[in-house]
């Protein structure tokens, strides 16, 4: 059997289209085979709930009586980017607050934003010709400004490692509070419900592909940073951090139940970003990777007690060993936490089903696939003639 | 058979008298003492109380007429349901178990009856969910 996304559309358009999350065709293919799975189901939704760091939101926020060039941008006390146009800026998730809150930051003021809260906005400029006004302080909200979007780098890792911490001392980490001497590990993937673990060589994803995104309609713009795929394989899906995407979506359709600001004790700031894939489902072979369960995806576990880049996995788990609670580390029991939420992936990749079945949000065929081959590239010190 | 958490504050003169052995041989109580702290503003004990009820209004009773200060632990710690997303970062983190993944819904709850009140789970909730009382 074989299908297209317009034949698709087509039957979303006429109230057709079969629509099952990620779970329900993992019980489907059980029951009914693969064949019967692939020949009953149009879409299958995906959805992943977690901490995604390489996030921010462009902003427009119009120009005031007289006009400023905005050079330095402050909101809420966090720096923004303002290196471009005179009342552009960009705000990046991590960037903290100056005004020494540790637990304050980009990502903070994004959800208020979304949640519809005054932000403070301030900007100093040298002053022009053209913009002779060098100072500005004034309130904003998300519904006062032109435009605001959230353009995220590098959004929805396919797959990730699972973090442990081998050392005498606990370690406040990106991955979260990690006890000494292996007490815990913690991983962060939707596992059987994450978007790339479903389609792994993104044969329906590419740029153009519309998303779900912190509850807008949103897109994916590029491939993600960091995007790579000479990675280690199992069951035909990559057993290591691999792919990842750029993604771009309105600001002011986005709502703070899929949108959160994070603060990860004595490390820094993040965004938990909700976003949900829809896959059409063209064929057996799409069908045979969305139906992987948790049990035929592995992680890798890795010691952060190293504090280097070449740090090698000490294993590899399963996510039905990580969401059982406990895995097994060289003989140890070590008991693990999930630090993106599965409750929230589900809760998306349910959402997205609802929107496409009322006819709300068509599949789009990509406008260009994203890379089949690449590496990721260290950074090493080298004089100017090293890279000449 | 009940099991009840107090927070007890002695003041300094109160440090040298054997109160937590009362508890044991006067009102027969098991007692699990879960942190102690002293200080120049005198000592802090977190206790739990195993007994029949009214072993342990007797044991209050003795500990108020003897001058310690008594605060019984429900909710010391308090999780925001509105904040939390239900990752899951507390459940590895609490050394009672206190949090307890469903695995129908994947919500995360919460059982403040197991809690110790360490705080362990609040610098390690990146939403900022959970609050200590004092």
């Amino acid at each position: 059997l074989k299908r297209t996304v317009e034949e698709i559309n087509a039957r979303i358009k006429s109230g057709d289209a079969v629509v099952m999350t990620a779970e329900e065709v993992i019980d489907l293919v059980k029951k009914d085979g693969l064949g019967s799975a692939t020949e009953q189901v149009d879409v299958v939704t995906t959805g992943t709930f977690g901490a995604m760091c390489s996030s921010g939101a462009f902003m427009n926020f119009g120009h005031s009586e007289p006009p400023i060039k905005m050079a330095k941008v402050w909101l809420n006390d966090v720096p923004a980017y303002g290196g471009l146009a005179a009342v552009d800026a960009y705000l990046g998730a991590t960037e903290t607050s100056e005004n020494g809150k540790a637990d304050y930051g980009g990502a903070q003021v994004i959800e208020e934003l979304i949640a519809g809260k005054p932000v403070k906005l301030k900007a100093t400029s040298h002053g022009t010709d053209c913009y002779p006004r060098r100072e500005i302080e004034t309130f904003i909200t998300l519904k006062s400004i032109n435009q605001a979007f959230l353009f995220n780098p590098r959004n929805m890792y396919q797959n990730y490692a699972c973090a442990t911490n081998s050392s005498d001392k606990t370690l406040f980490t990106y991955m979260g509070k990690l006890l000494p001497n292996m007490k815990n590990a913690t991983y962060s993937s939707a596992g059987q419900l994450s978007p790339l673990l479903k389609d792994p060589k993104l044969r329906t994803i590419g740029i153009g592909t519309r998303i779900f995104l912190g509850g807008a309609q949103g897109y994916v713009s590029w491939e993600g940073t960091q995007y790579k795929t000479n990675v280690p394989m199992r069951n035909g899906v990559p057993s290591a951090s691999s792919r990842t995407l750029a993604v771009i979506g309105d600001m002011k359709q986005m709502s703070t139940e899929y949108v959160r600001a994070l603060y990860m004790h004595n490390y820094g700031i993040s965004l938990s970003v909700g976003i949900g894939v829809p896959i059409p489902v063209l064929d057996e072979d799409i069908m045979r990777s969305c139906a992987v369960p948790d049990d035929q995806l592995f992680a890798p576990v890795v010691d952060y007690a190293l504090q280097s880049r070449n740090r090698k996995p000490v294993q590899e788990v399963s996510y039905a060993e990580l969401r059982s609670g406990i895995i097994n580390i060289k003989g140890k029991k070590v008991r693990t936490s999930s630090l993106s939420s599965y409750f929230k992936a589900r809760q998306i990749a349910n959402e997205l089903k609802r929107r496409i079945e009322g006819k709300e949000f068509y599949l789009t065929q990509f406008v260009q696939g994203m890379p089949e081959e690449r590496a990721m590239k260290p950074l090493d010190v080298h004089s100017y003639e090293e890279v000449a | 058979m009940a099991t009840s958490r107090y927070l007890l504050y002695f003041n300094p003169e109160l440090i040298n008298e054997p109160i937590t052995y009362r508890m044991v041989k006067d009102f027969d109580l098991v007692i699990n003492i879960l942190r102690a702290e002293i200080d120049d503003t005198g000592g802090k004990l977190m206790i739990s109380f195993e007994g029949s009820p009214q072993q342990i209004k007797s044991a209050i009773k003795y500990l108020t007429d003897s001058r310690v200060e008594i605060k019984e632990l429900n909710e010391y710690v308090r999780k925001d349901a509105e904040r939390c997303t239900d990752c899951g970062m507390c459940v590895s983190i609490c050394p009672v178990s206190a949090f307890i993944v469903d695995r129908t819904t994947w919500k995360i709850m919460f059982q403040s009856d197991k809690c110790i009140a360490c705080g362990m789970c609040v610098d390690a909730c990146p939403t900022g969910s959970m609050t200590l009382g004092q």
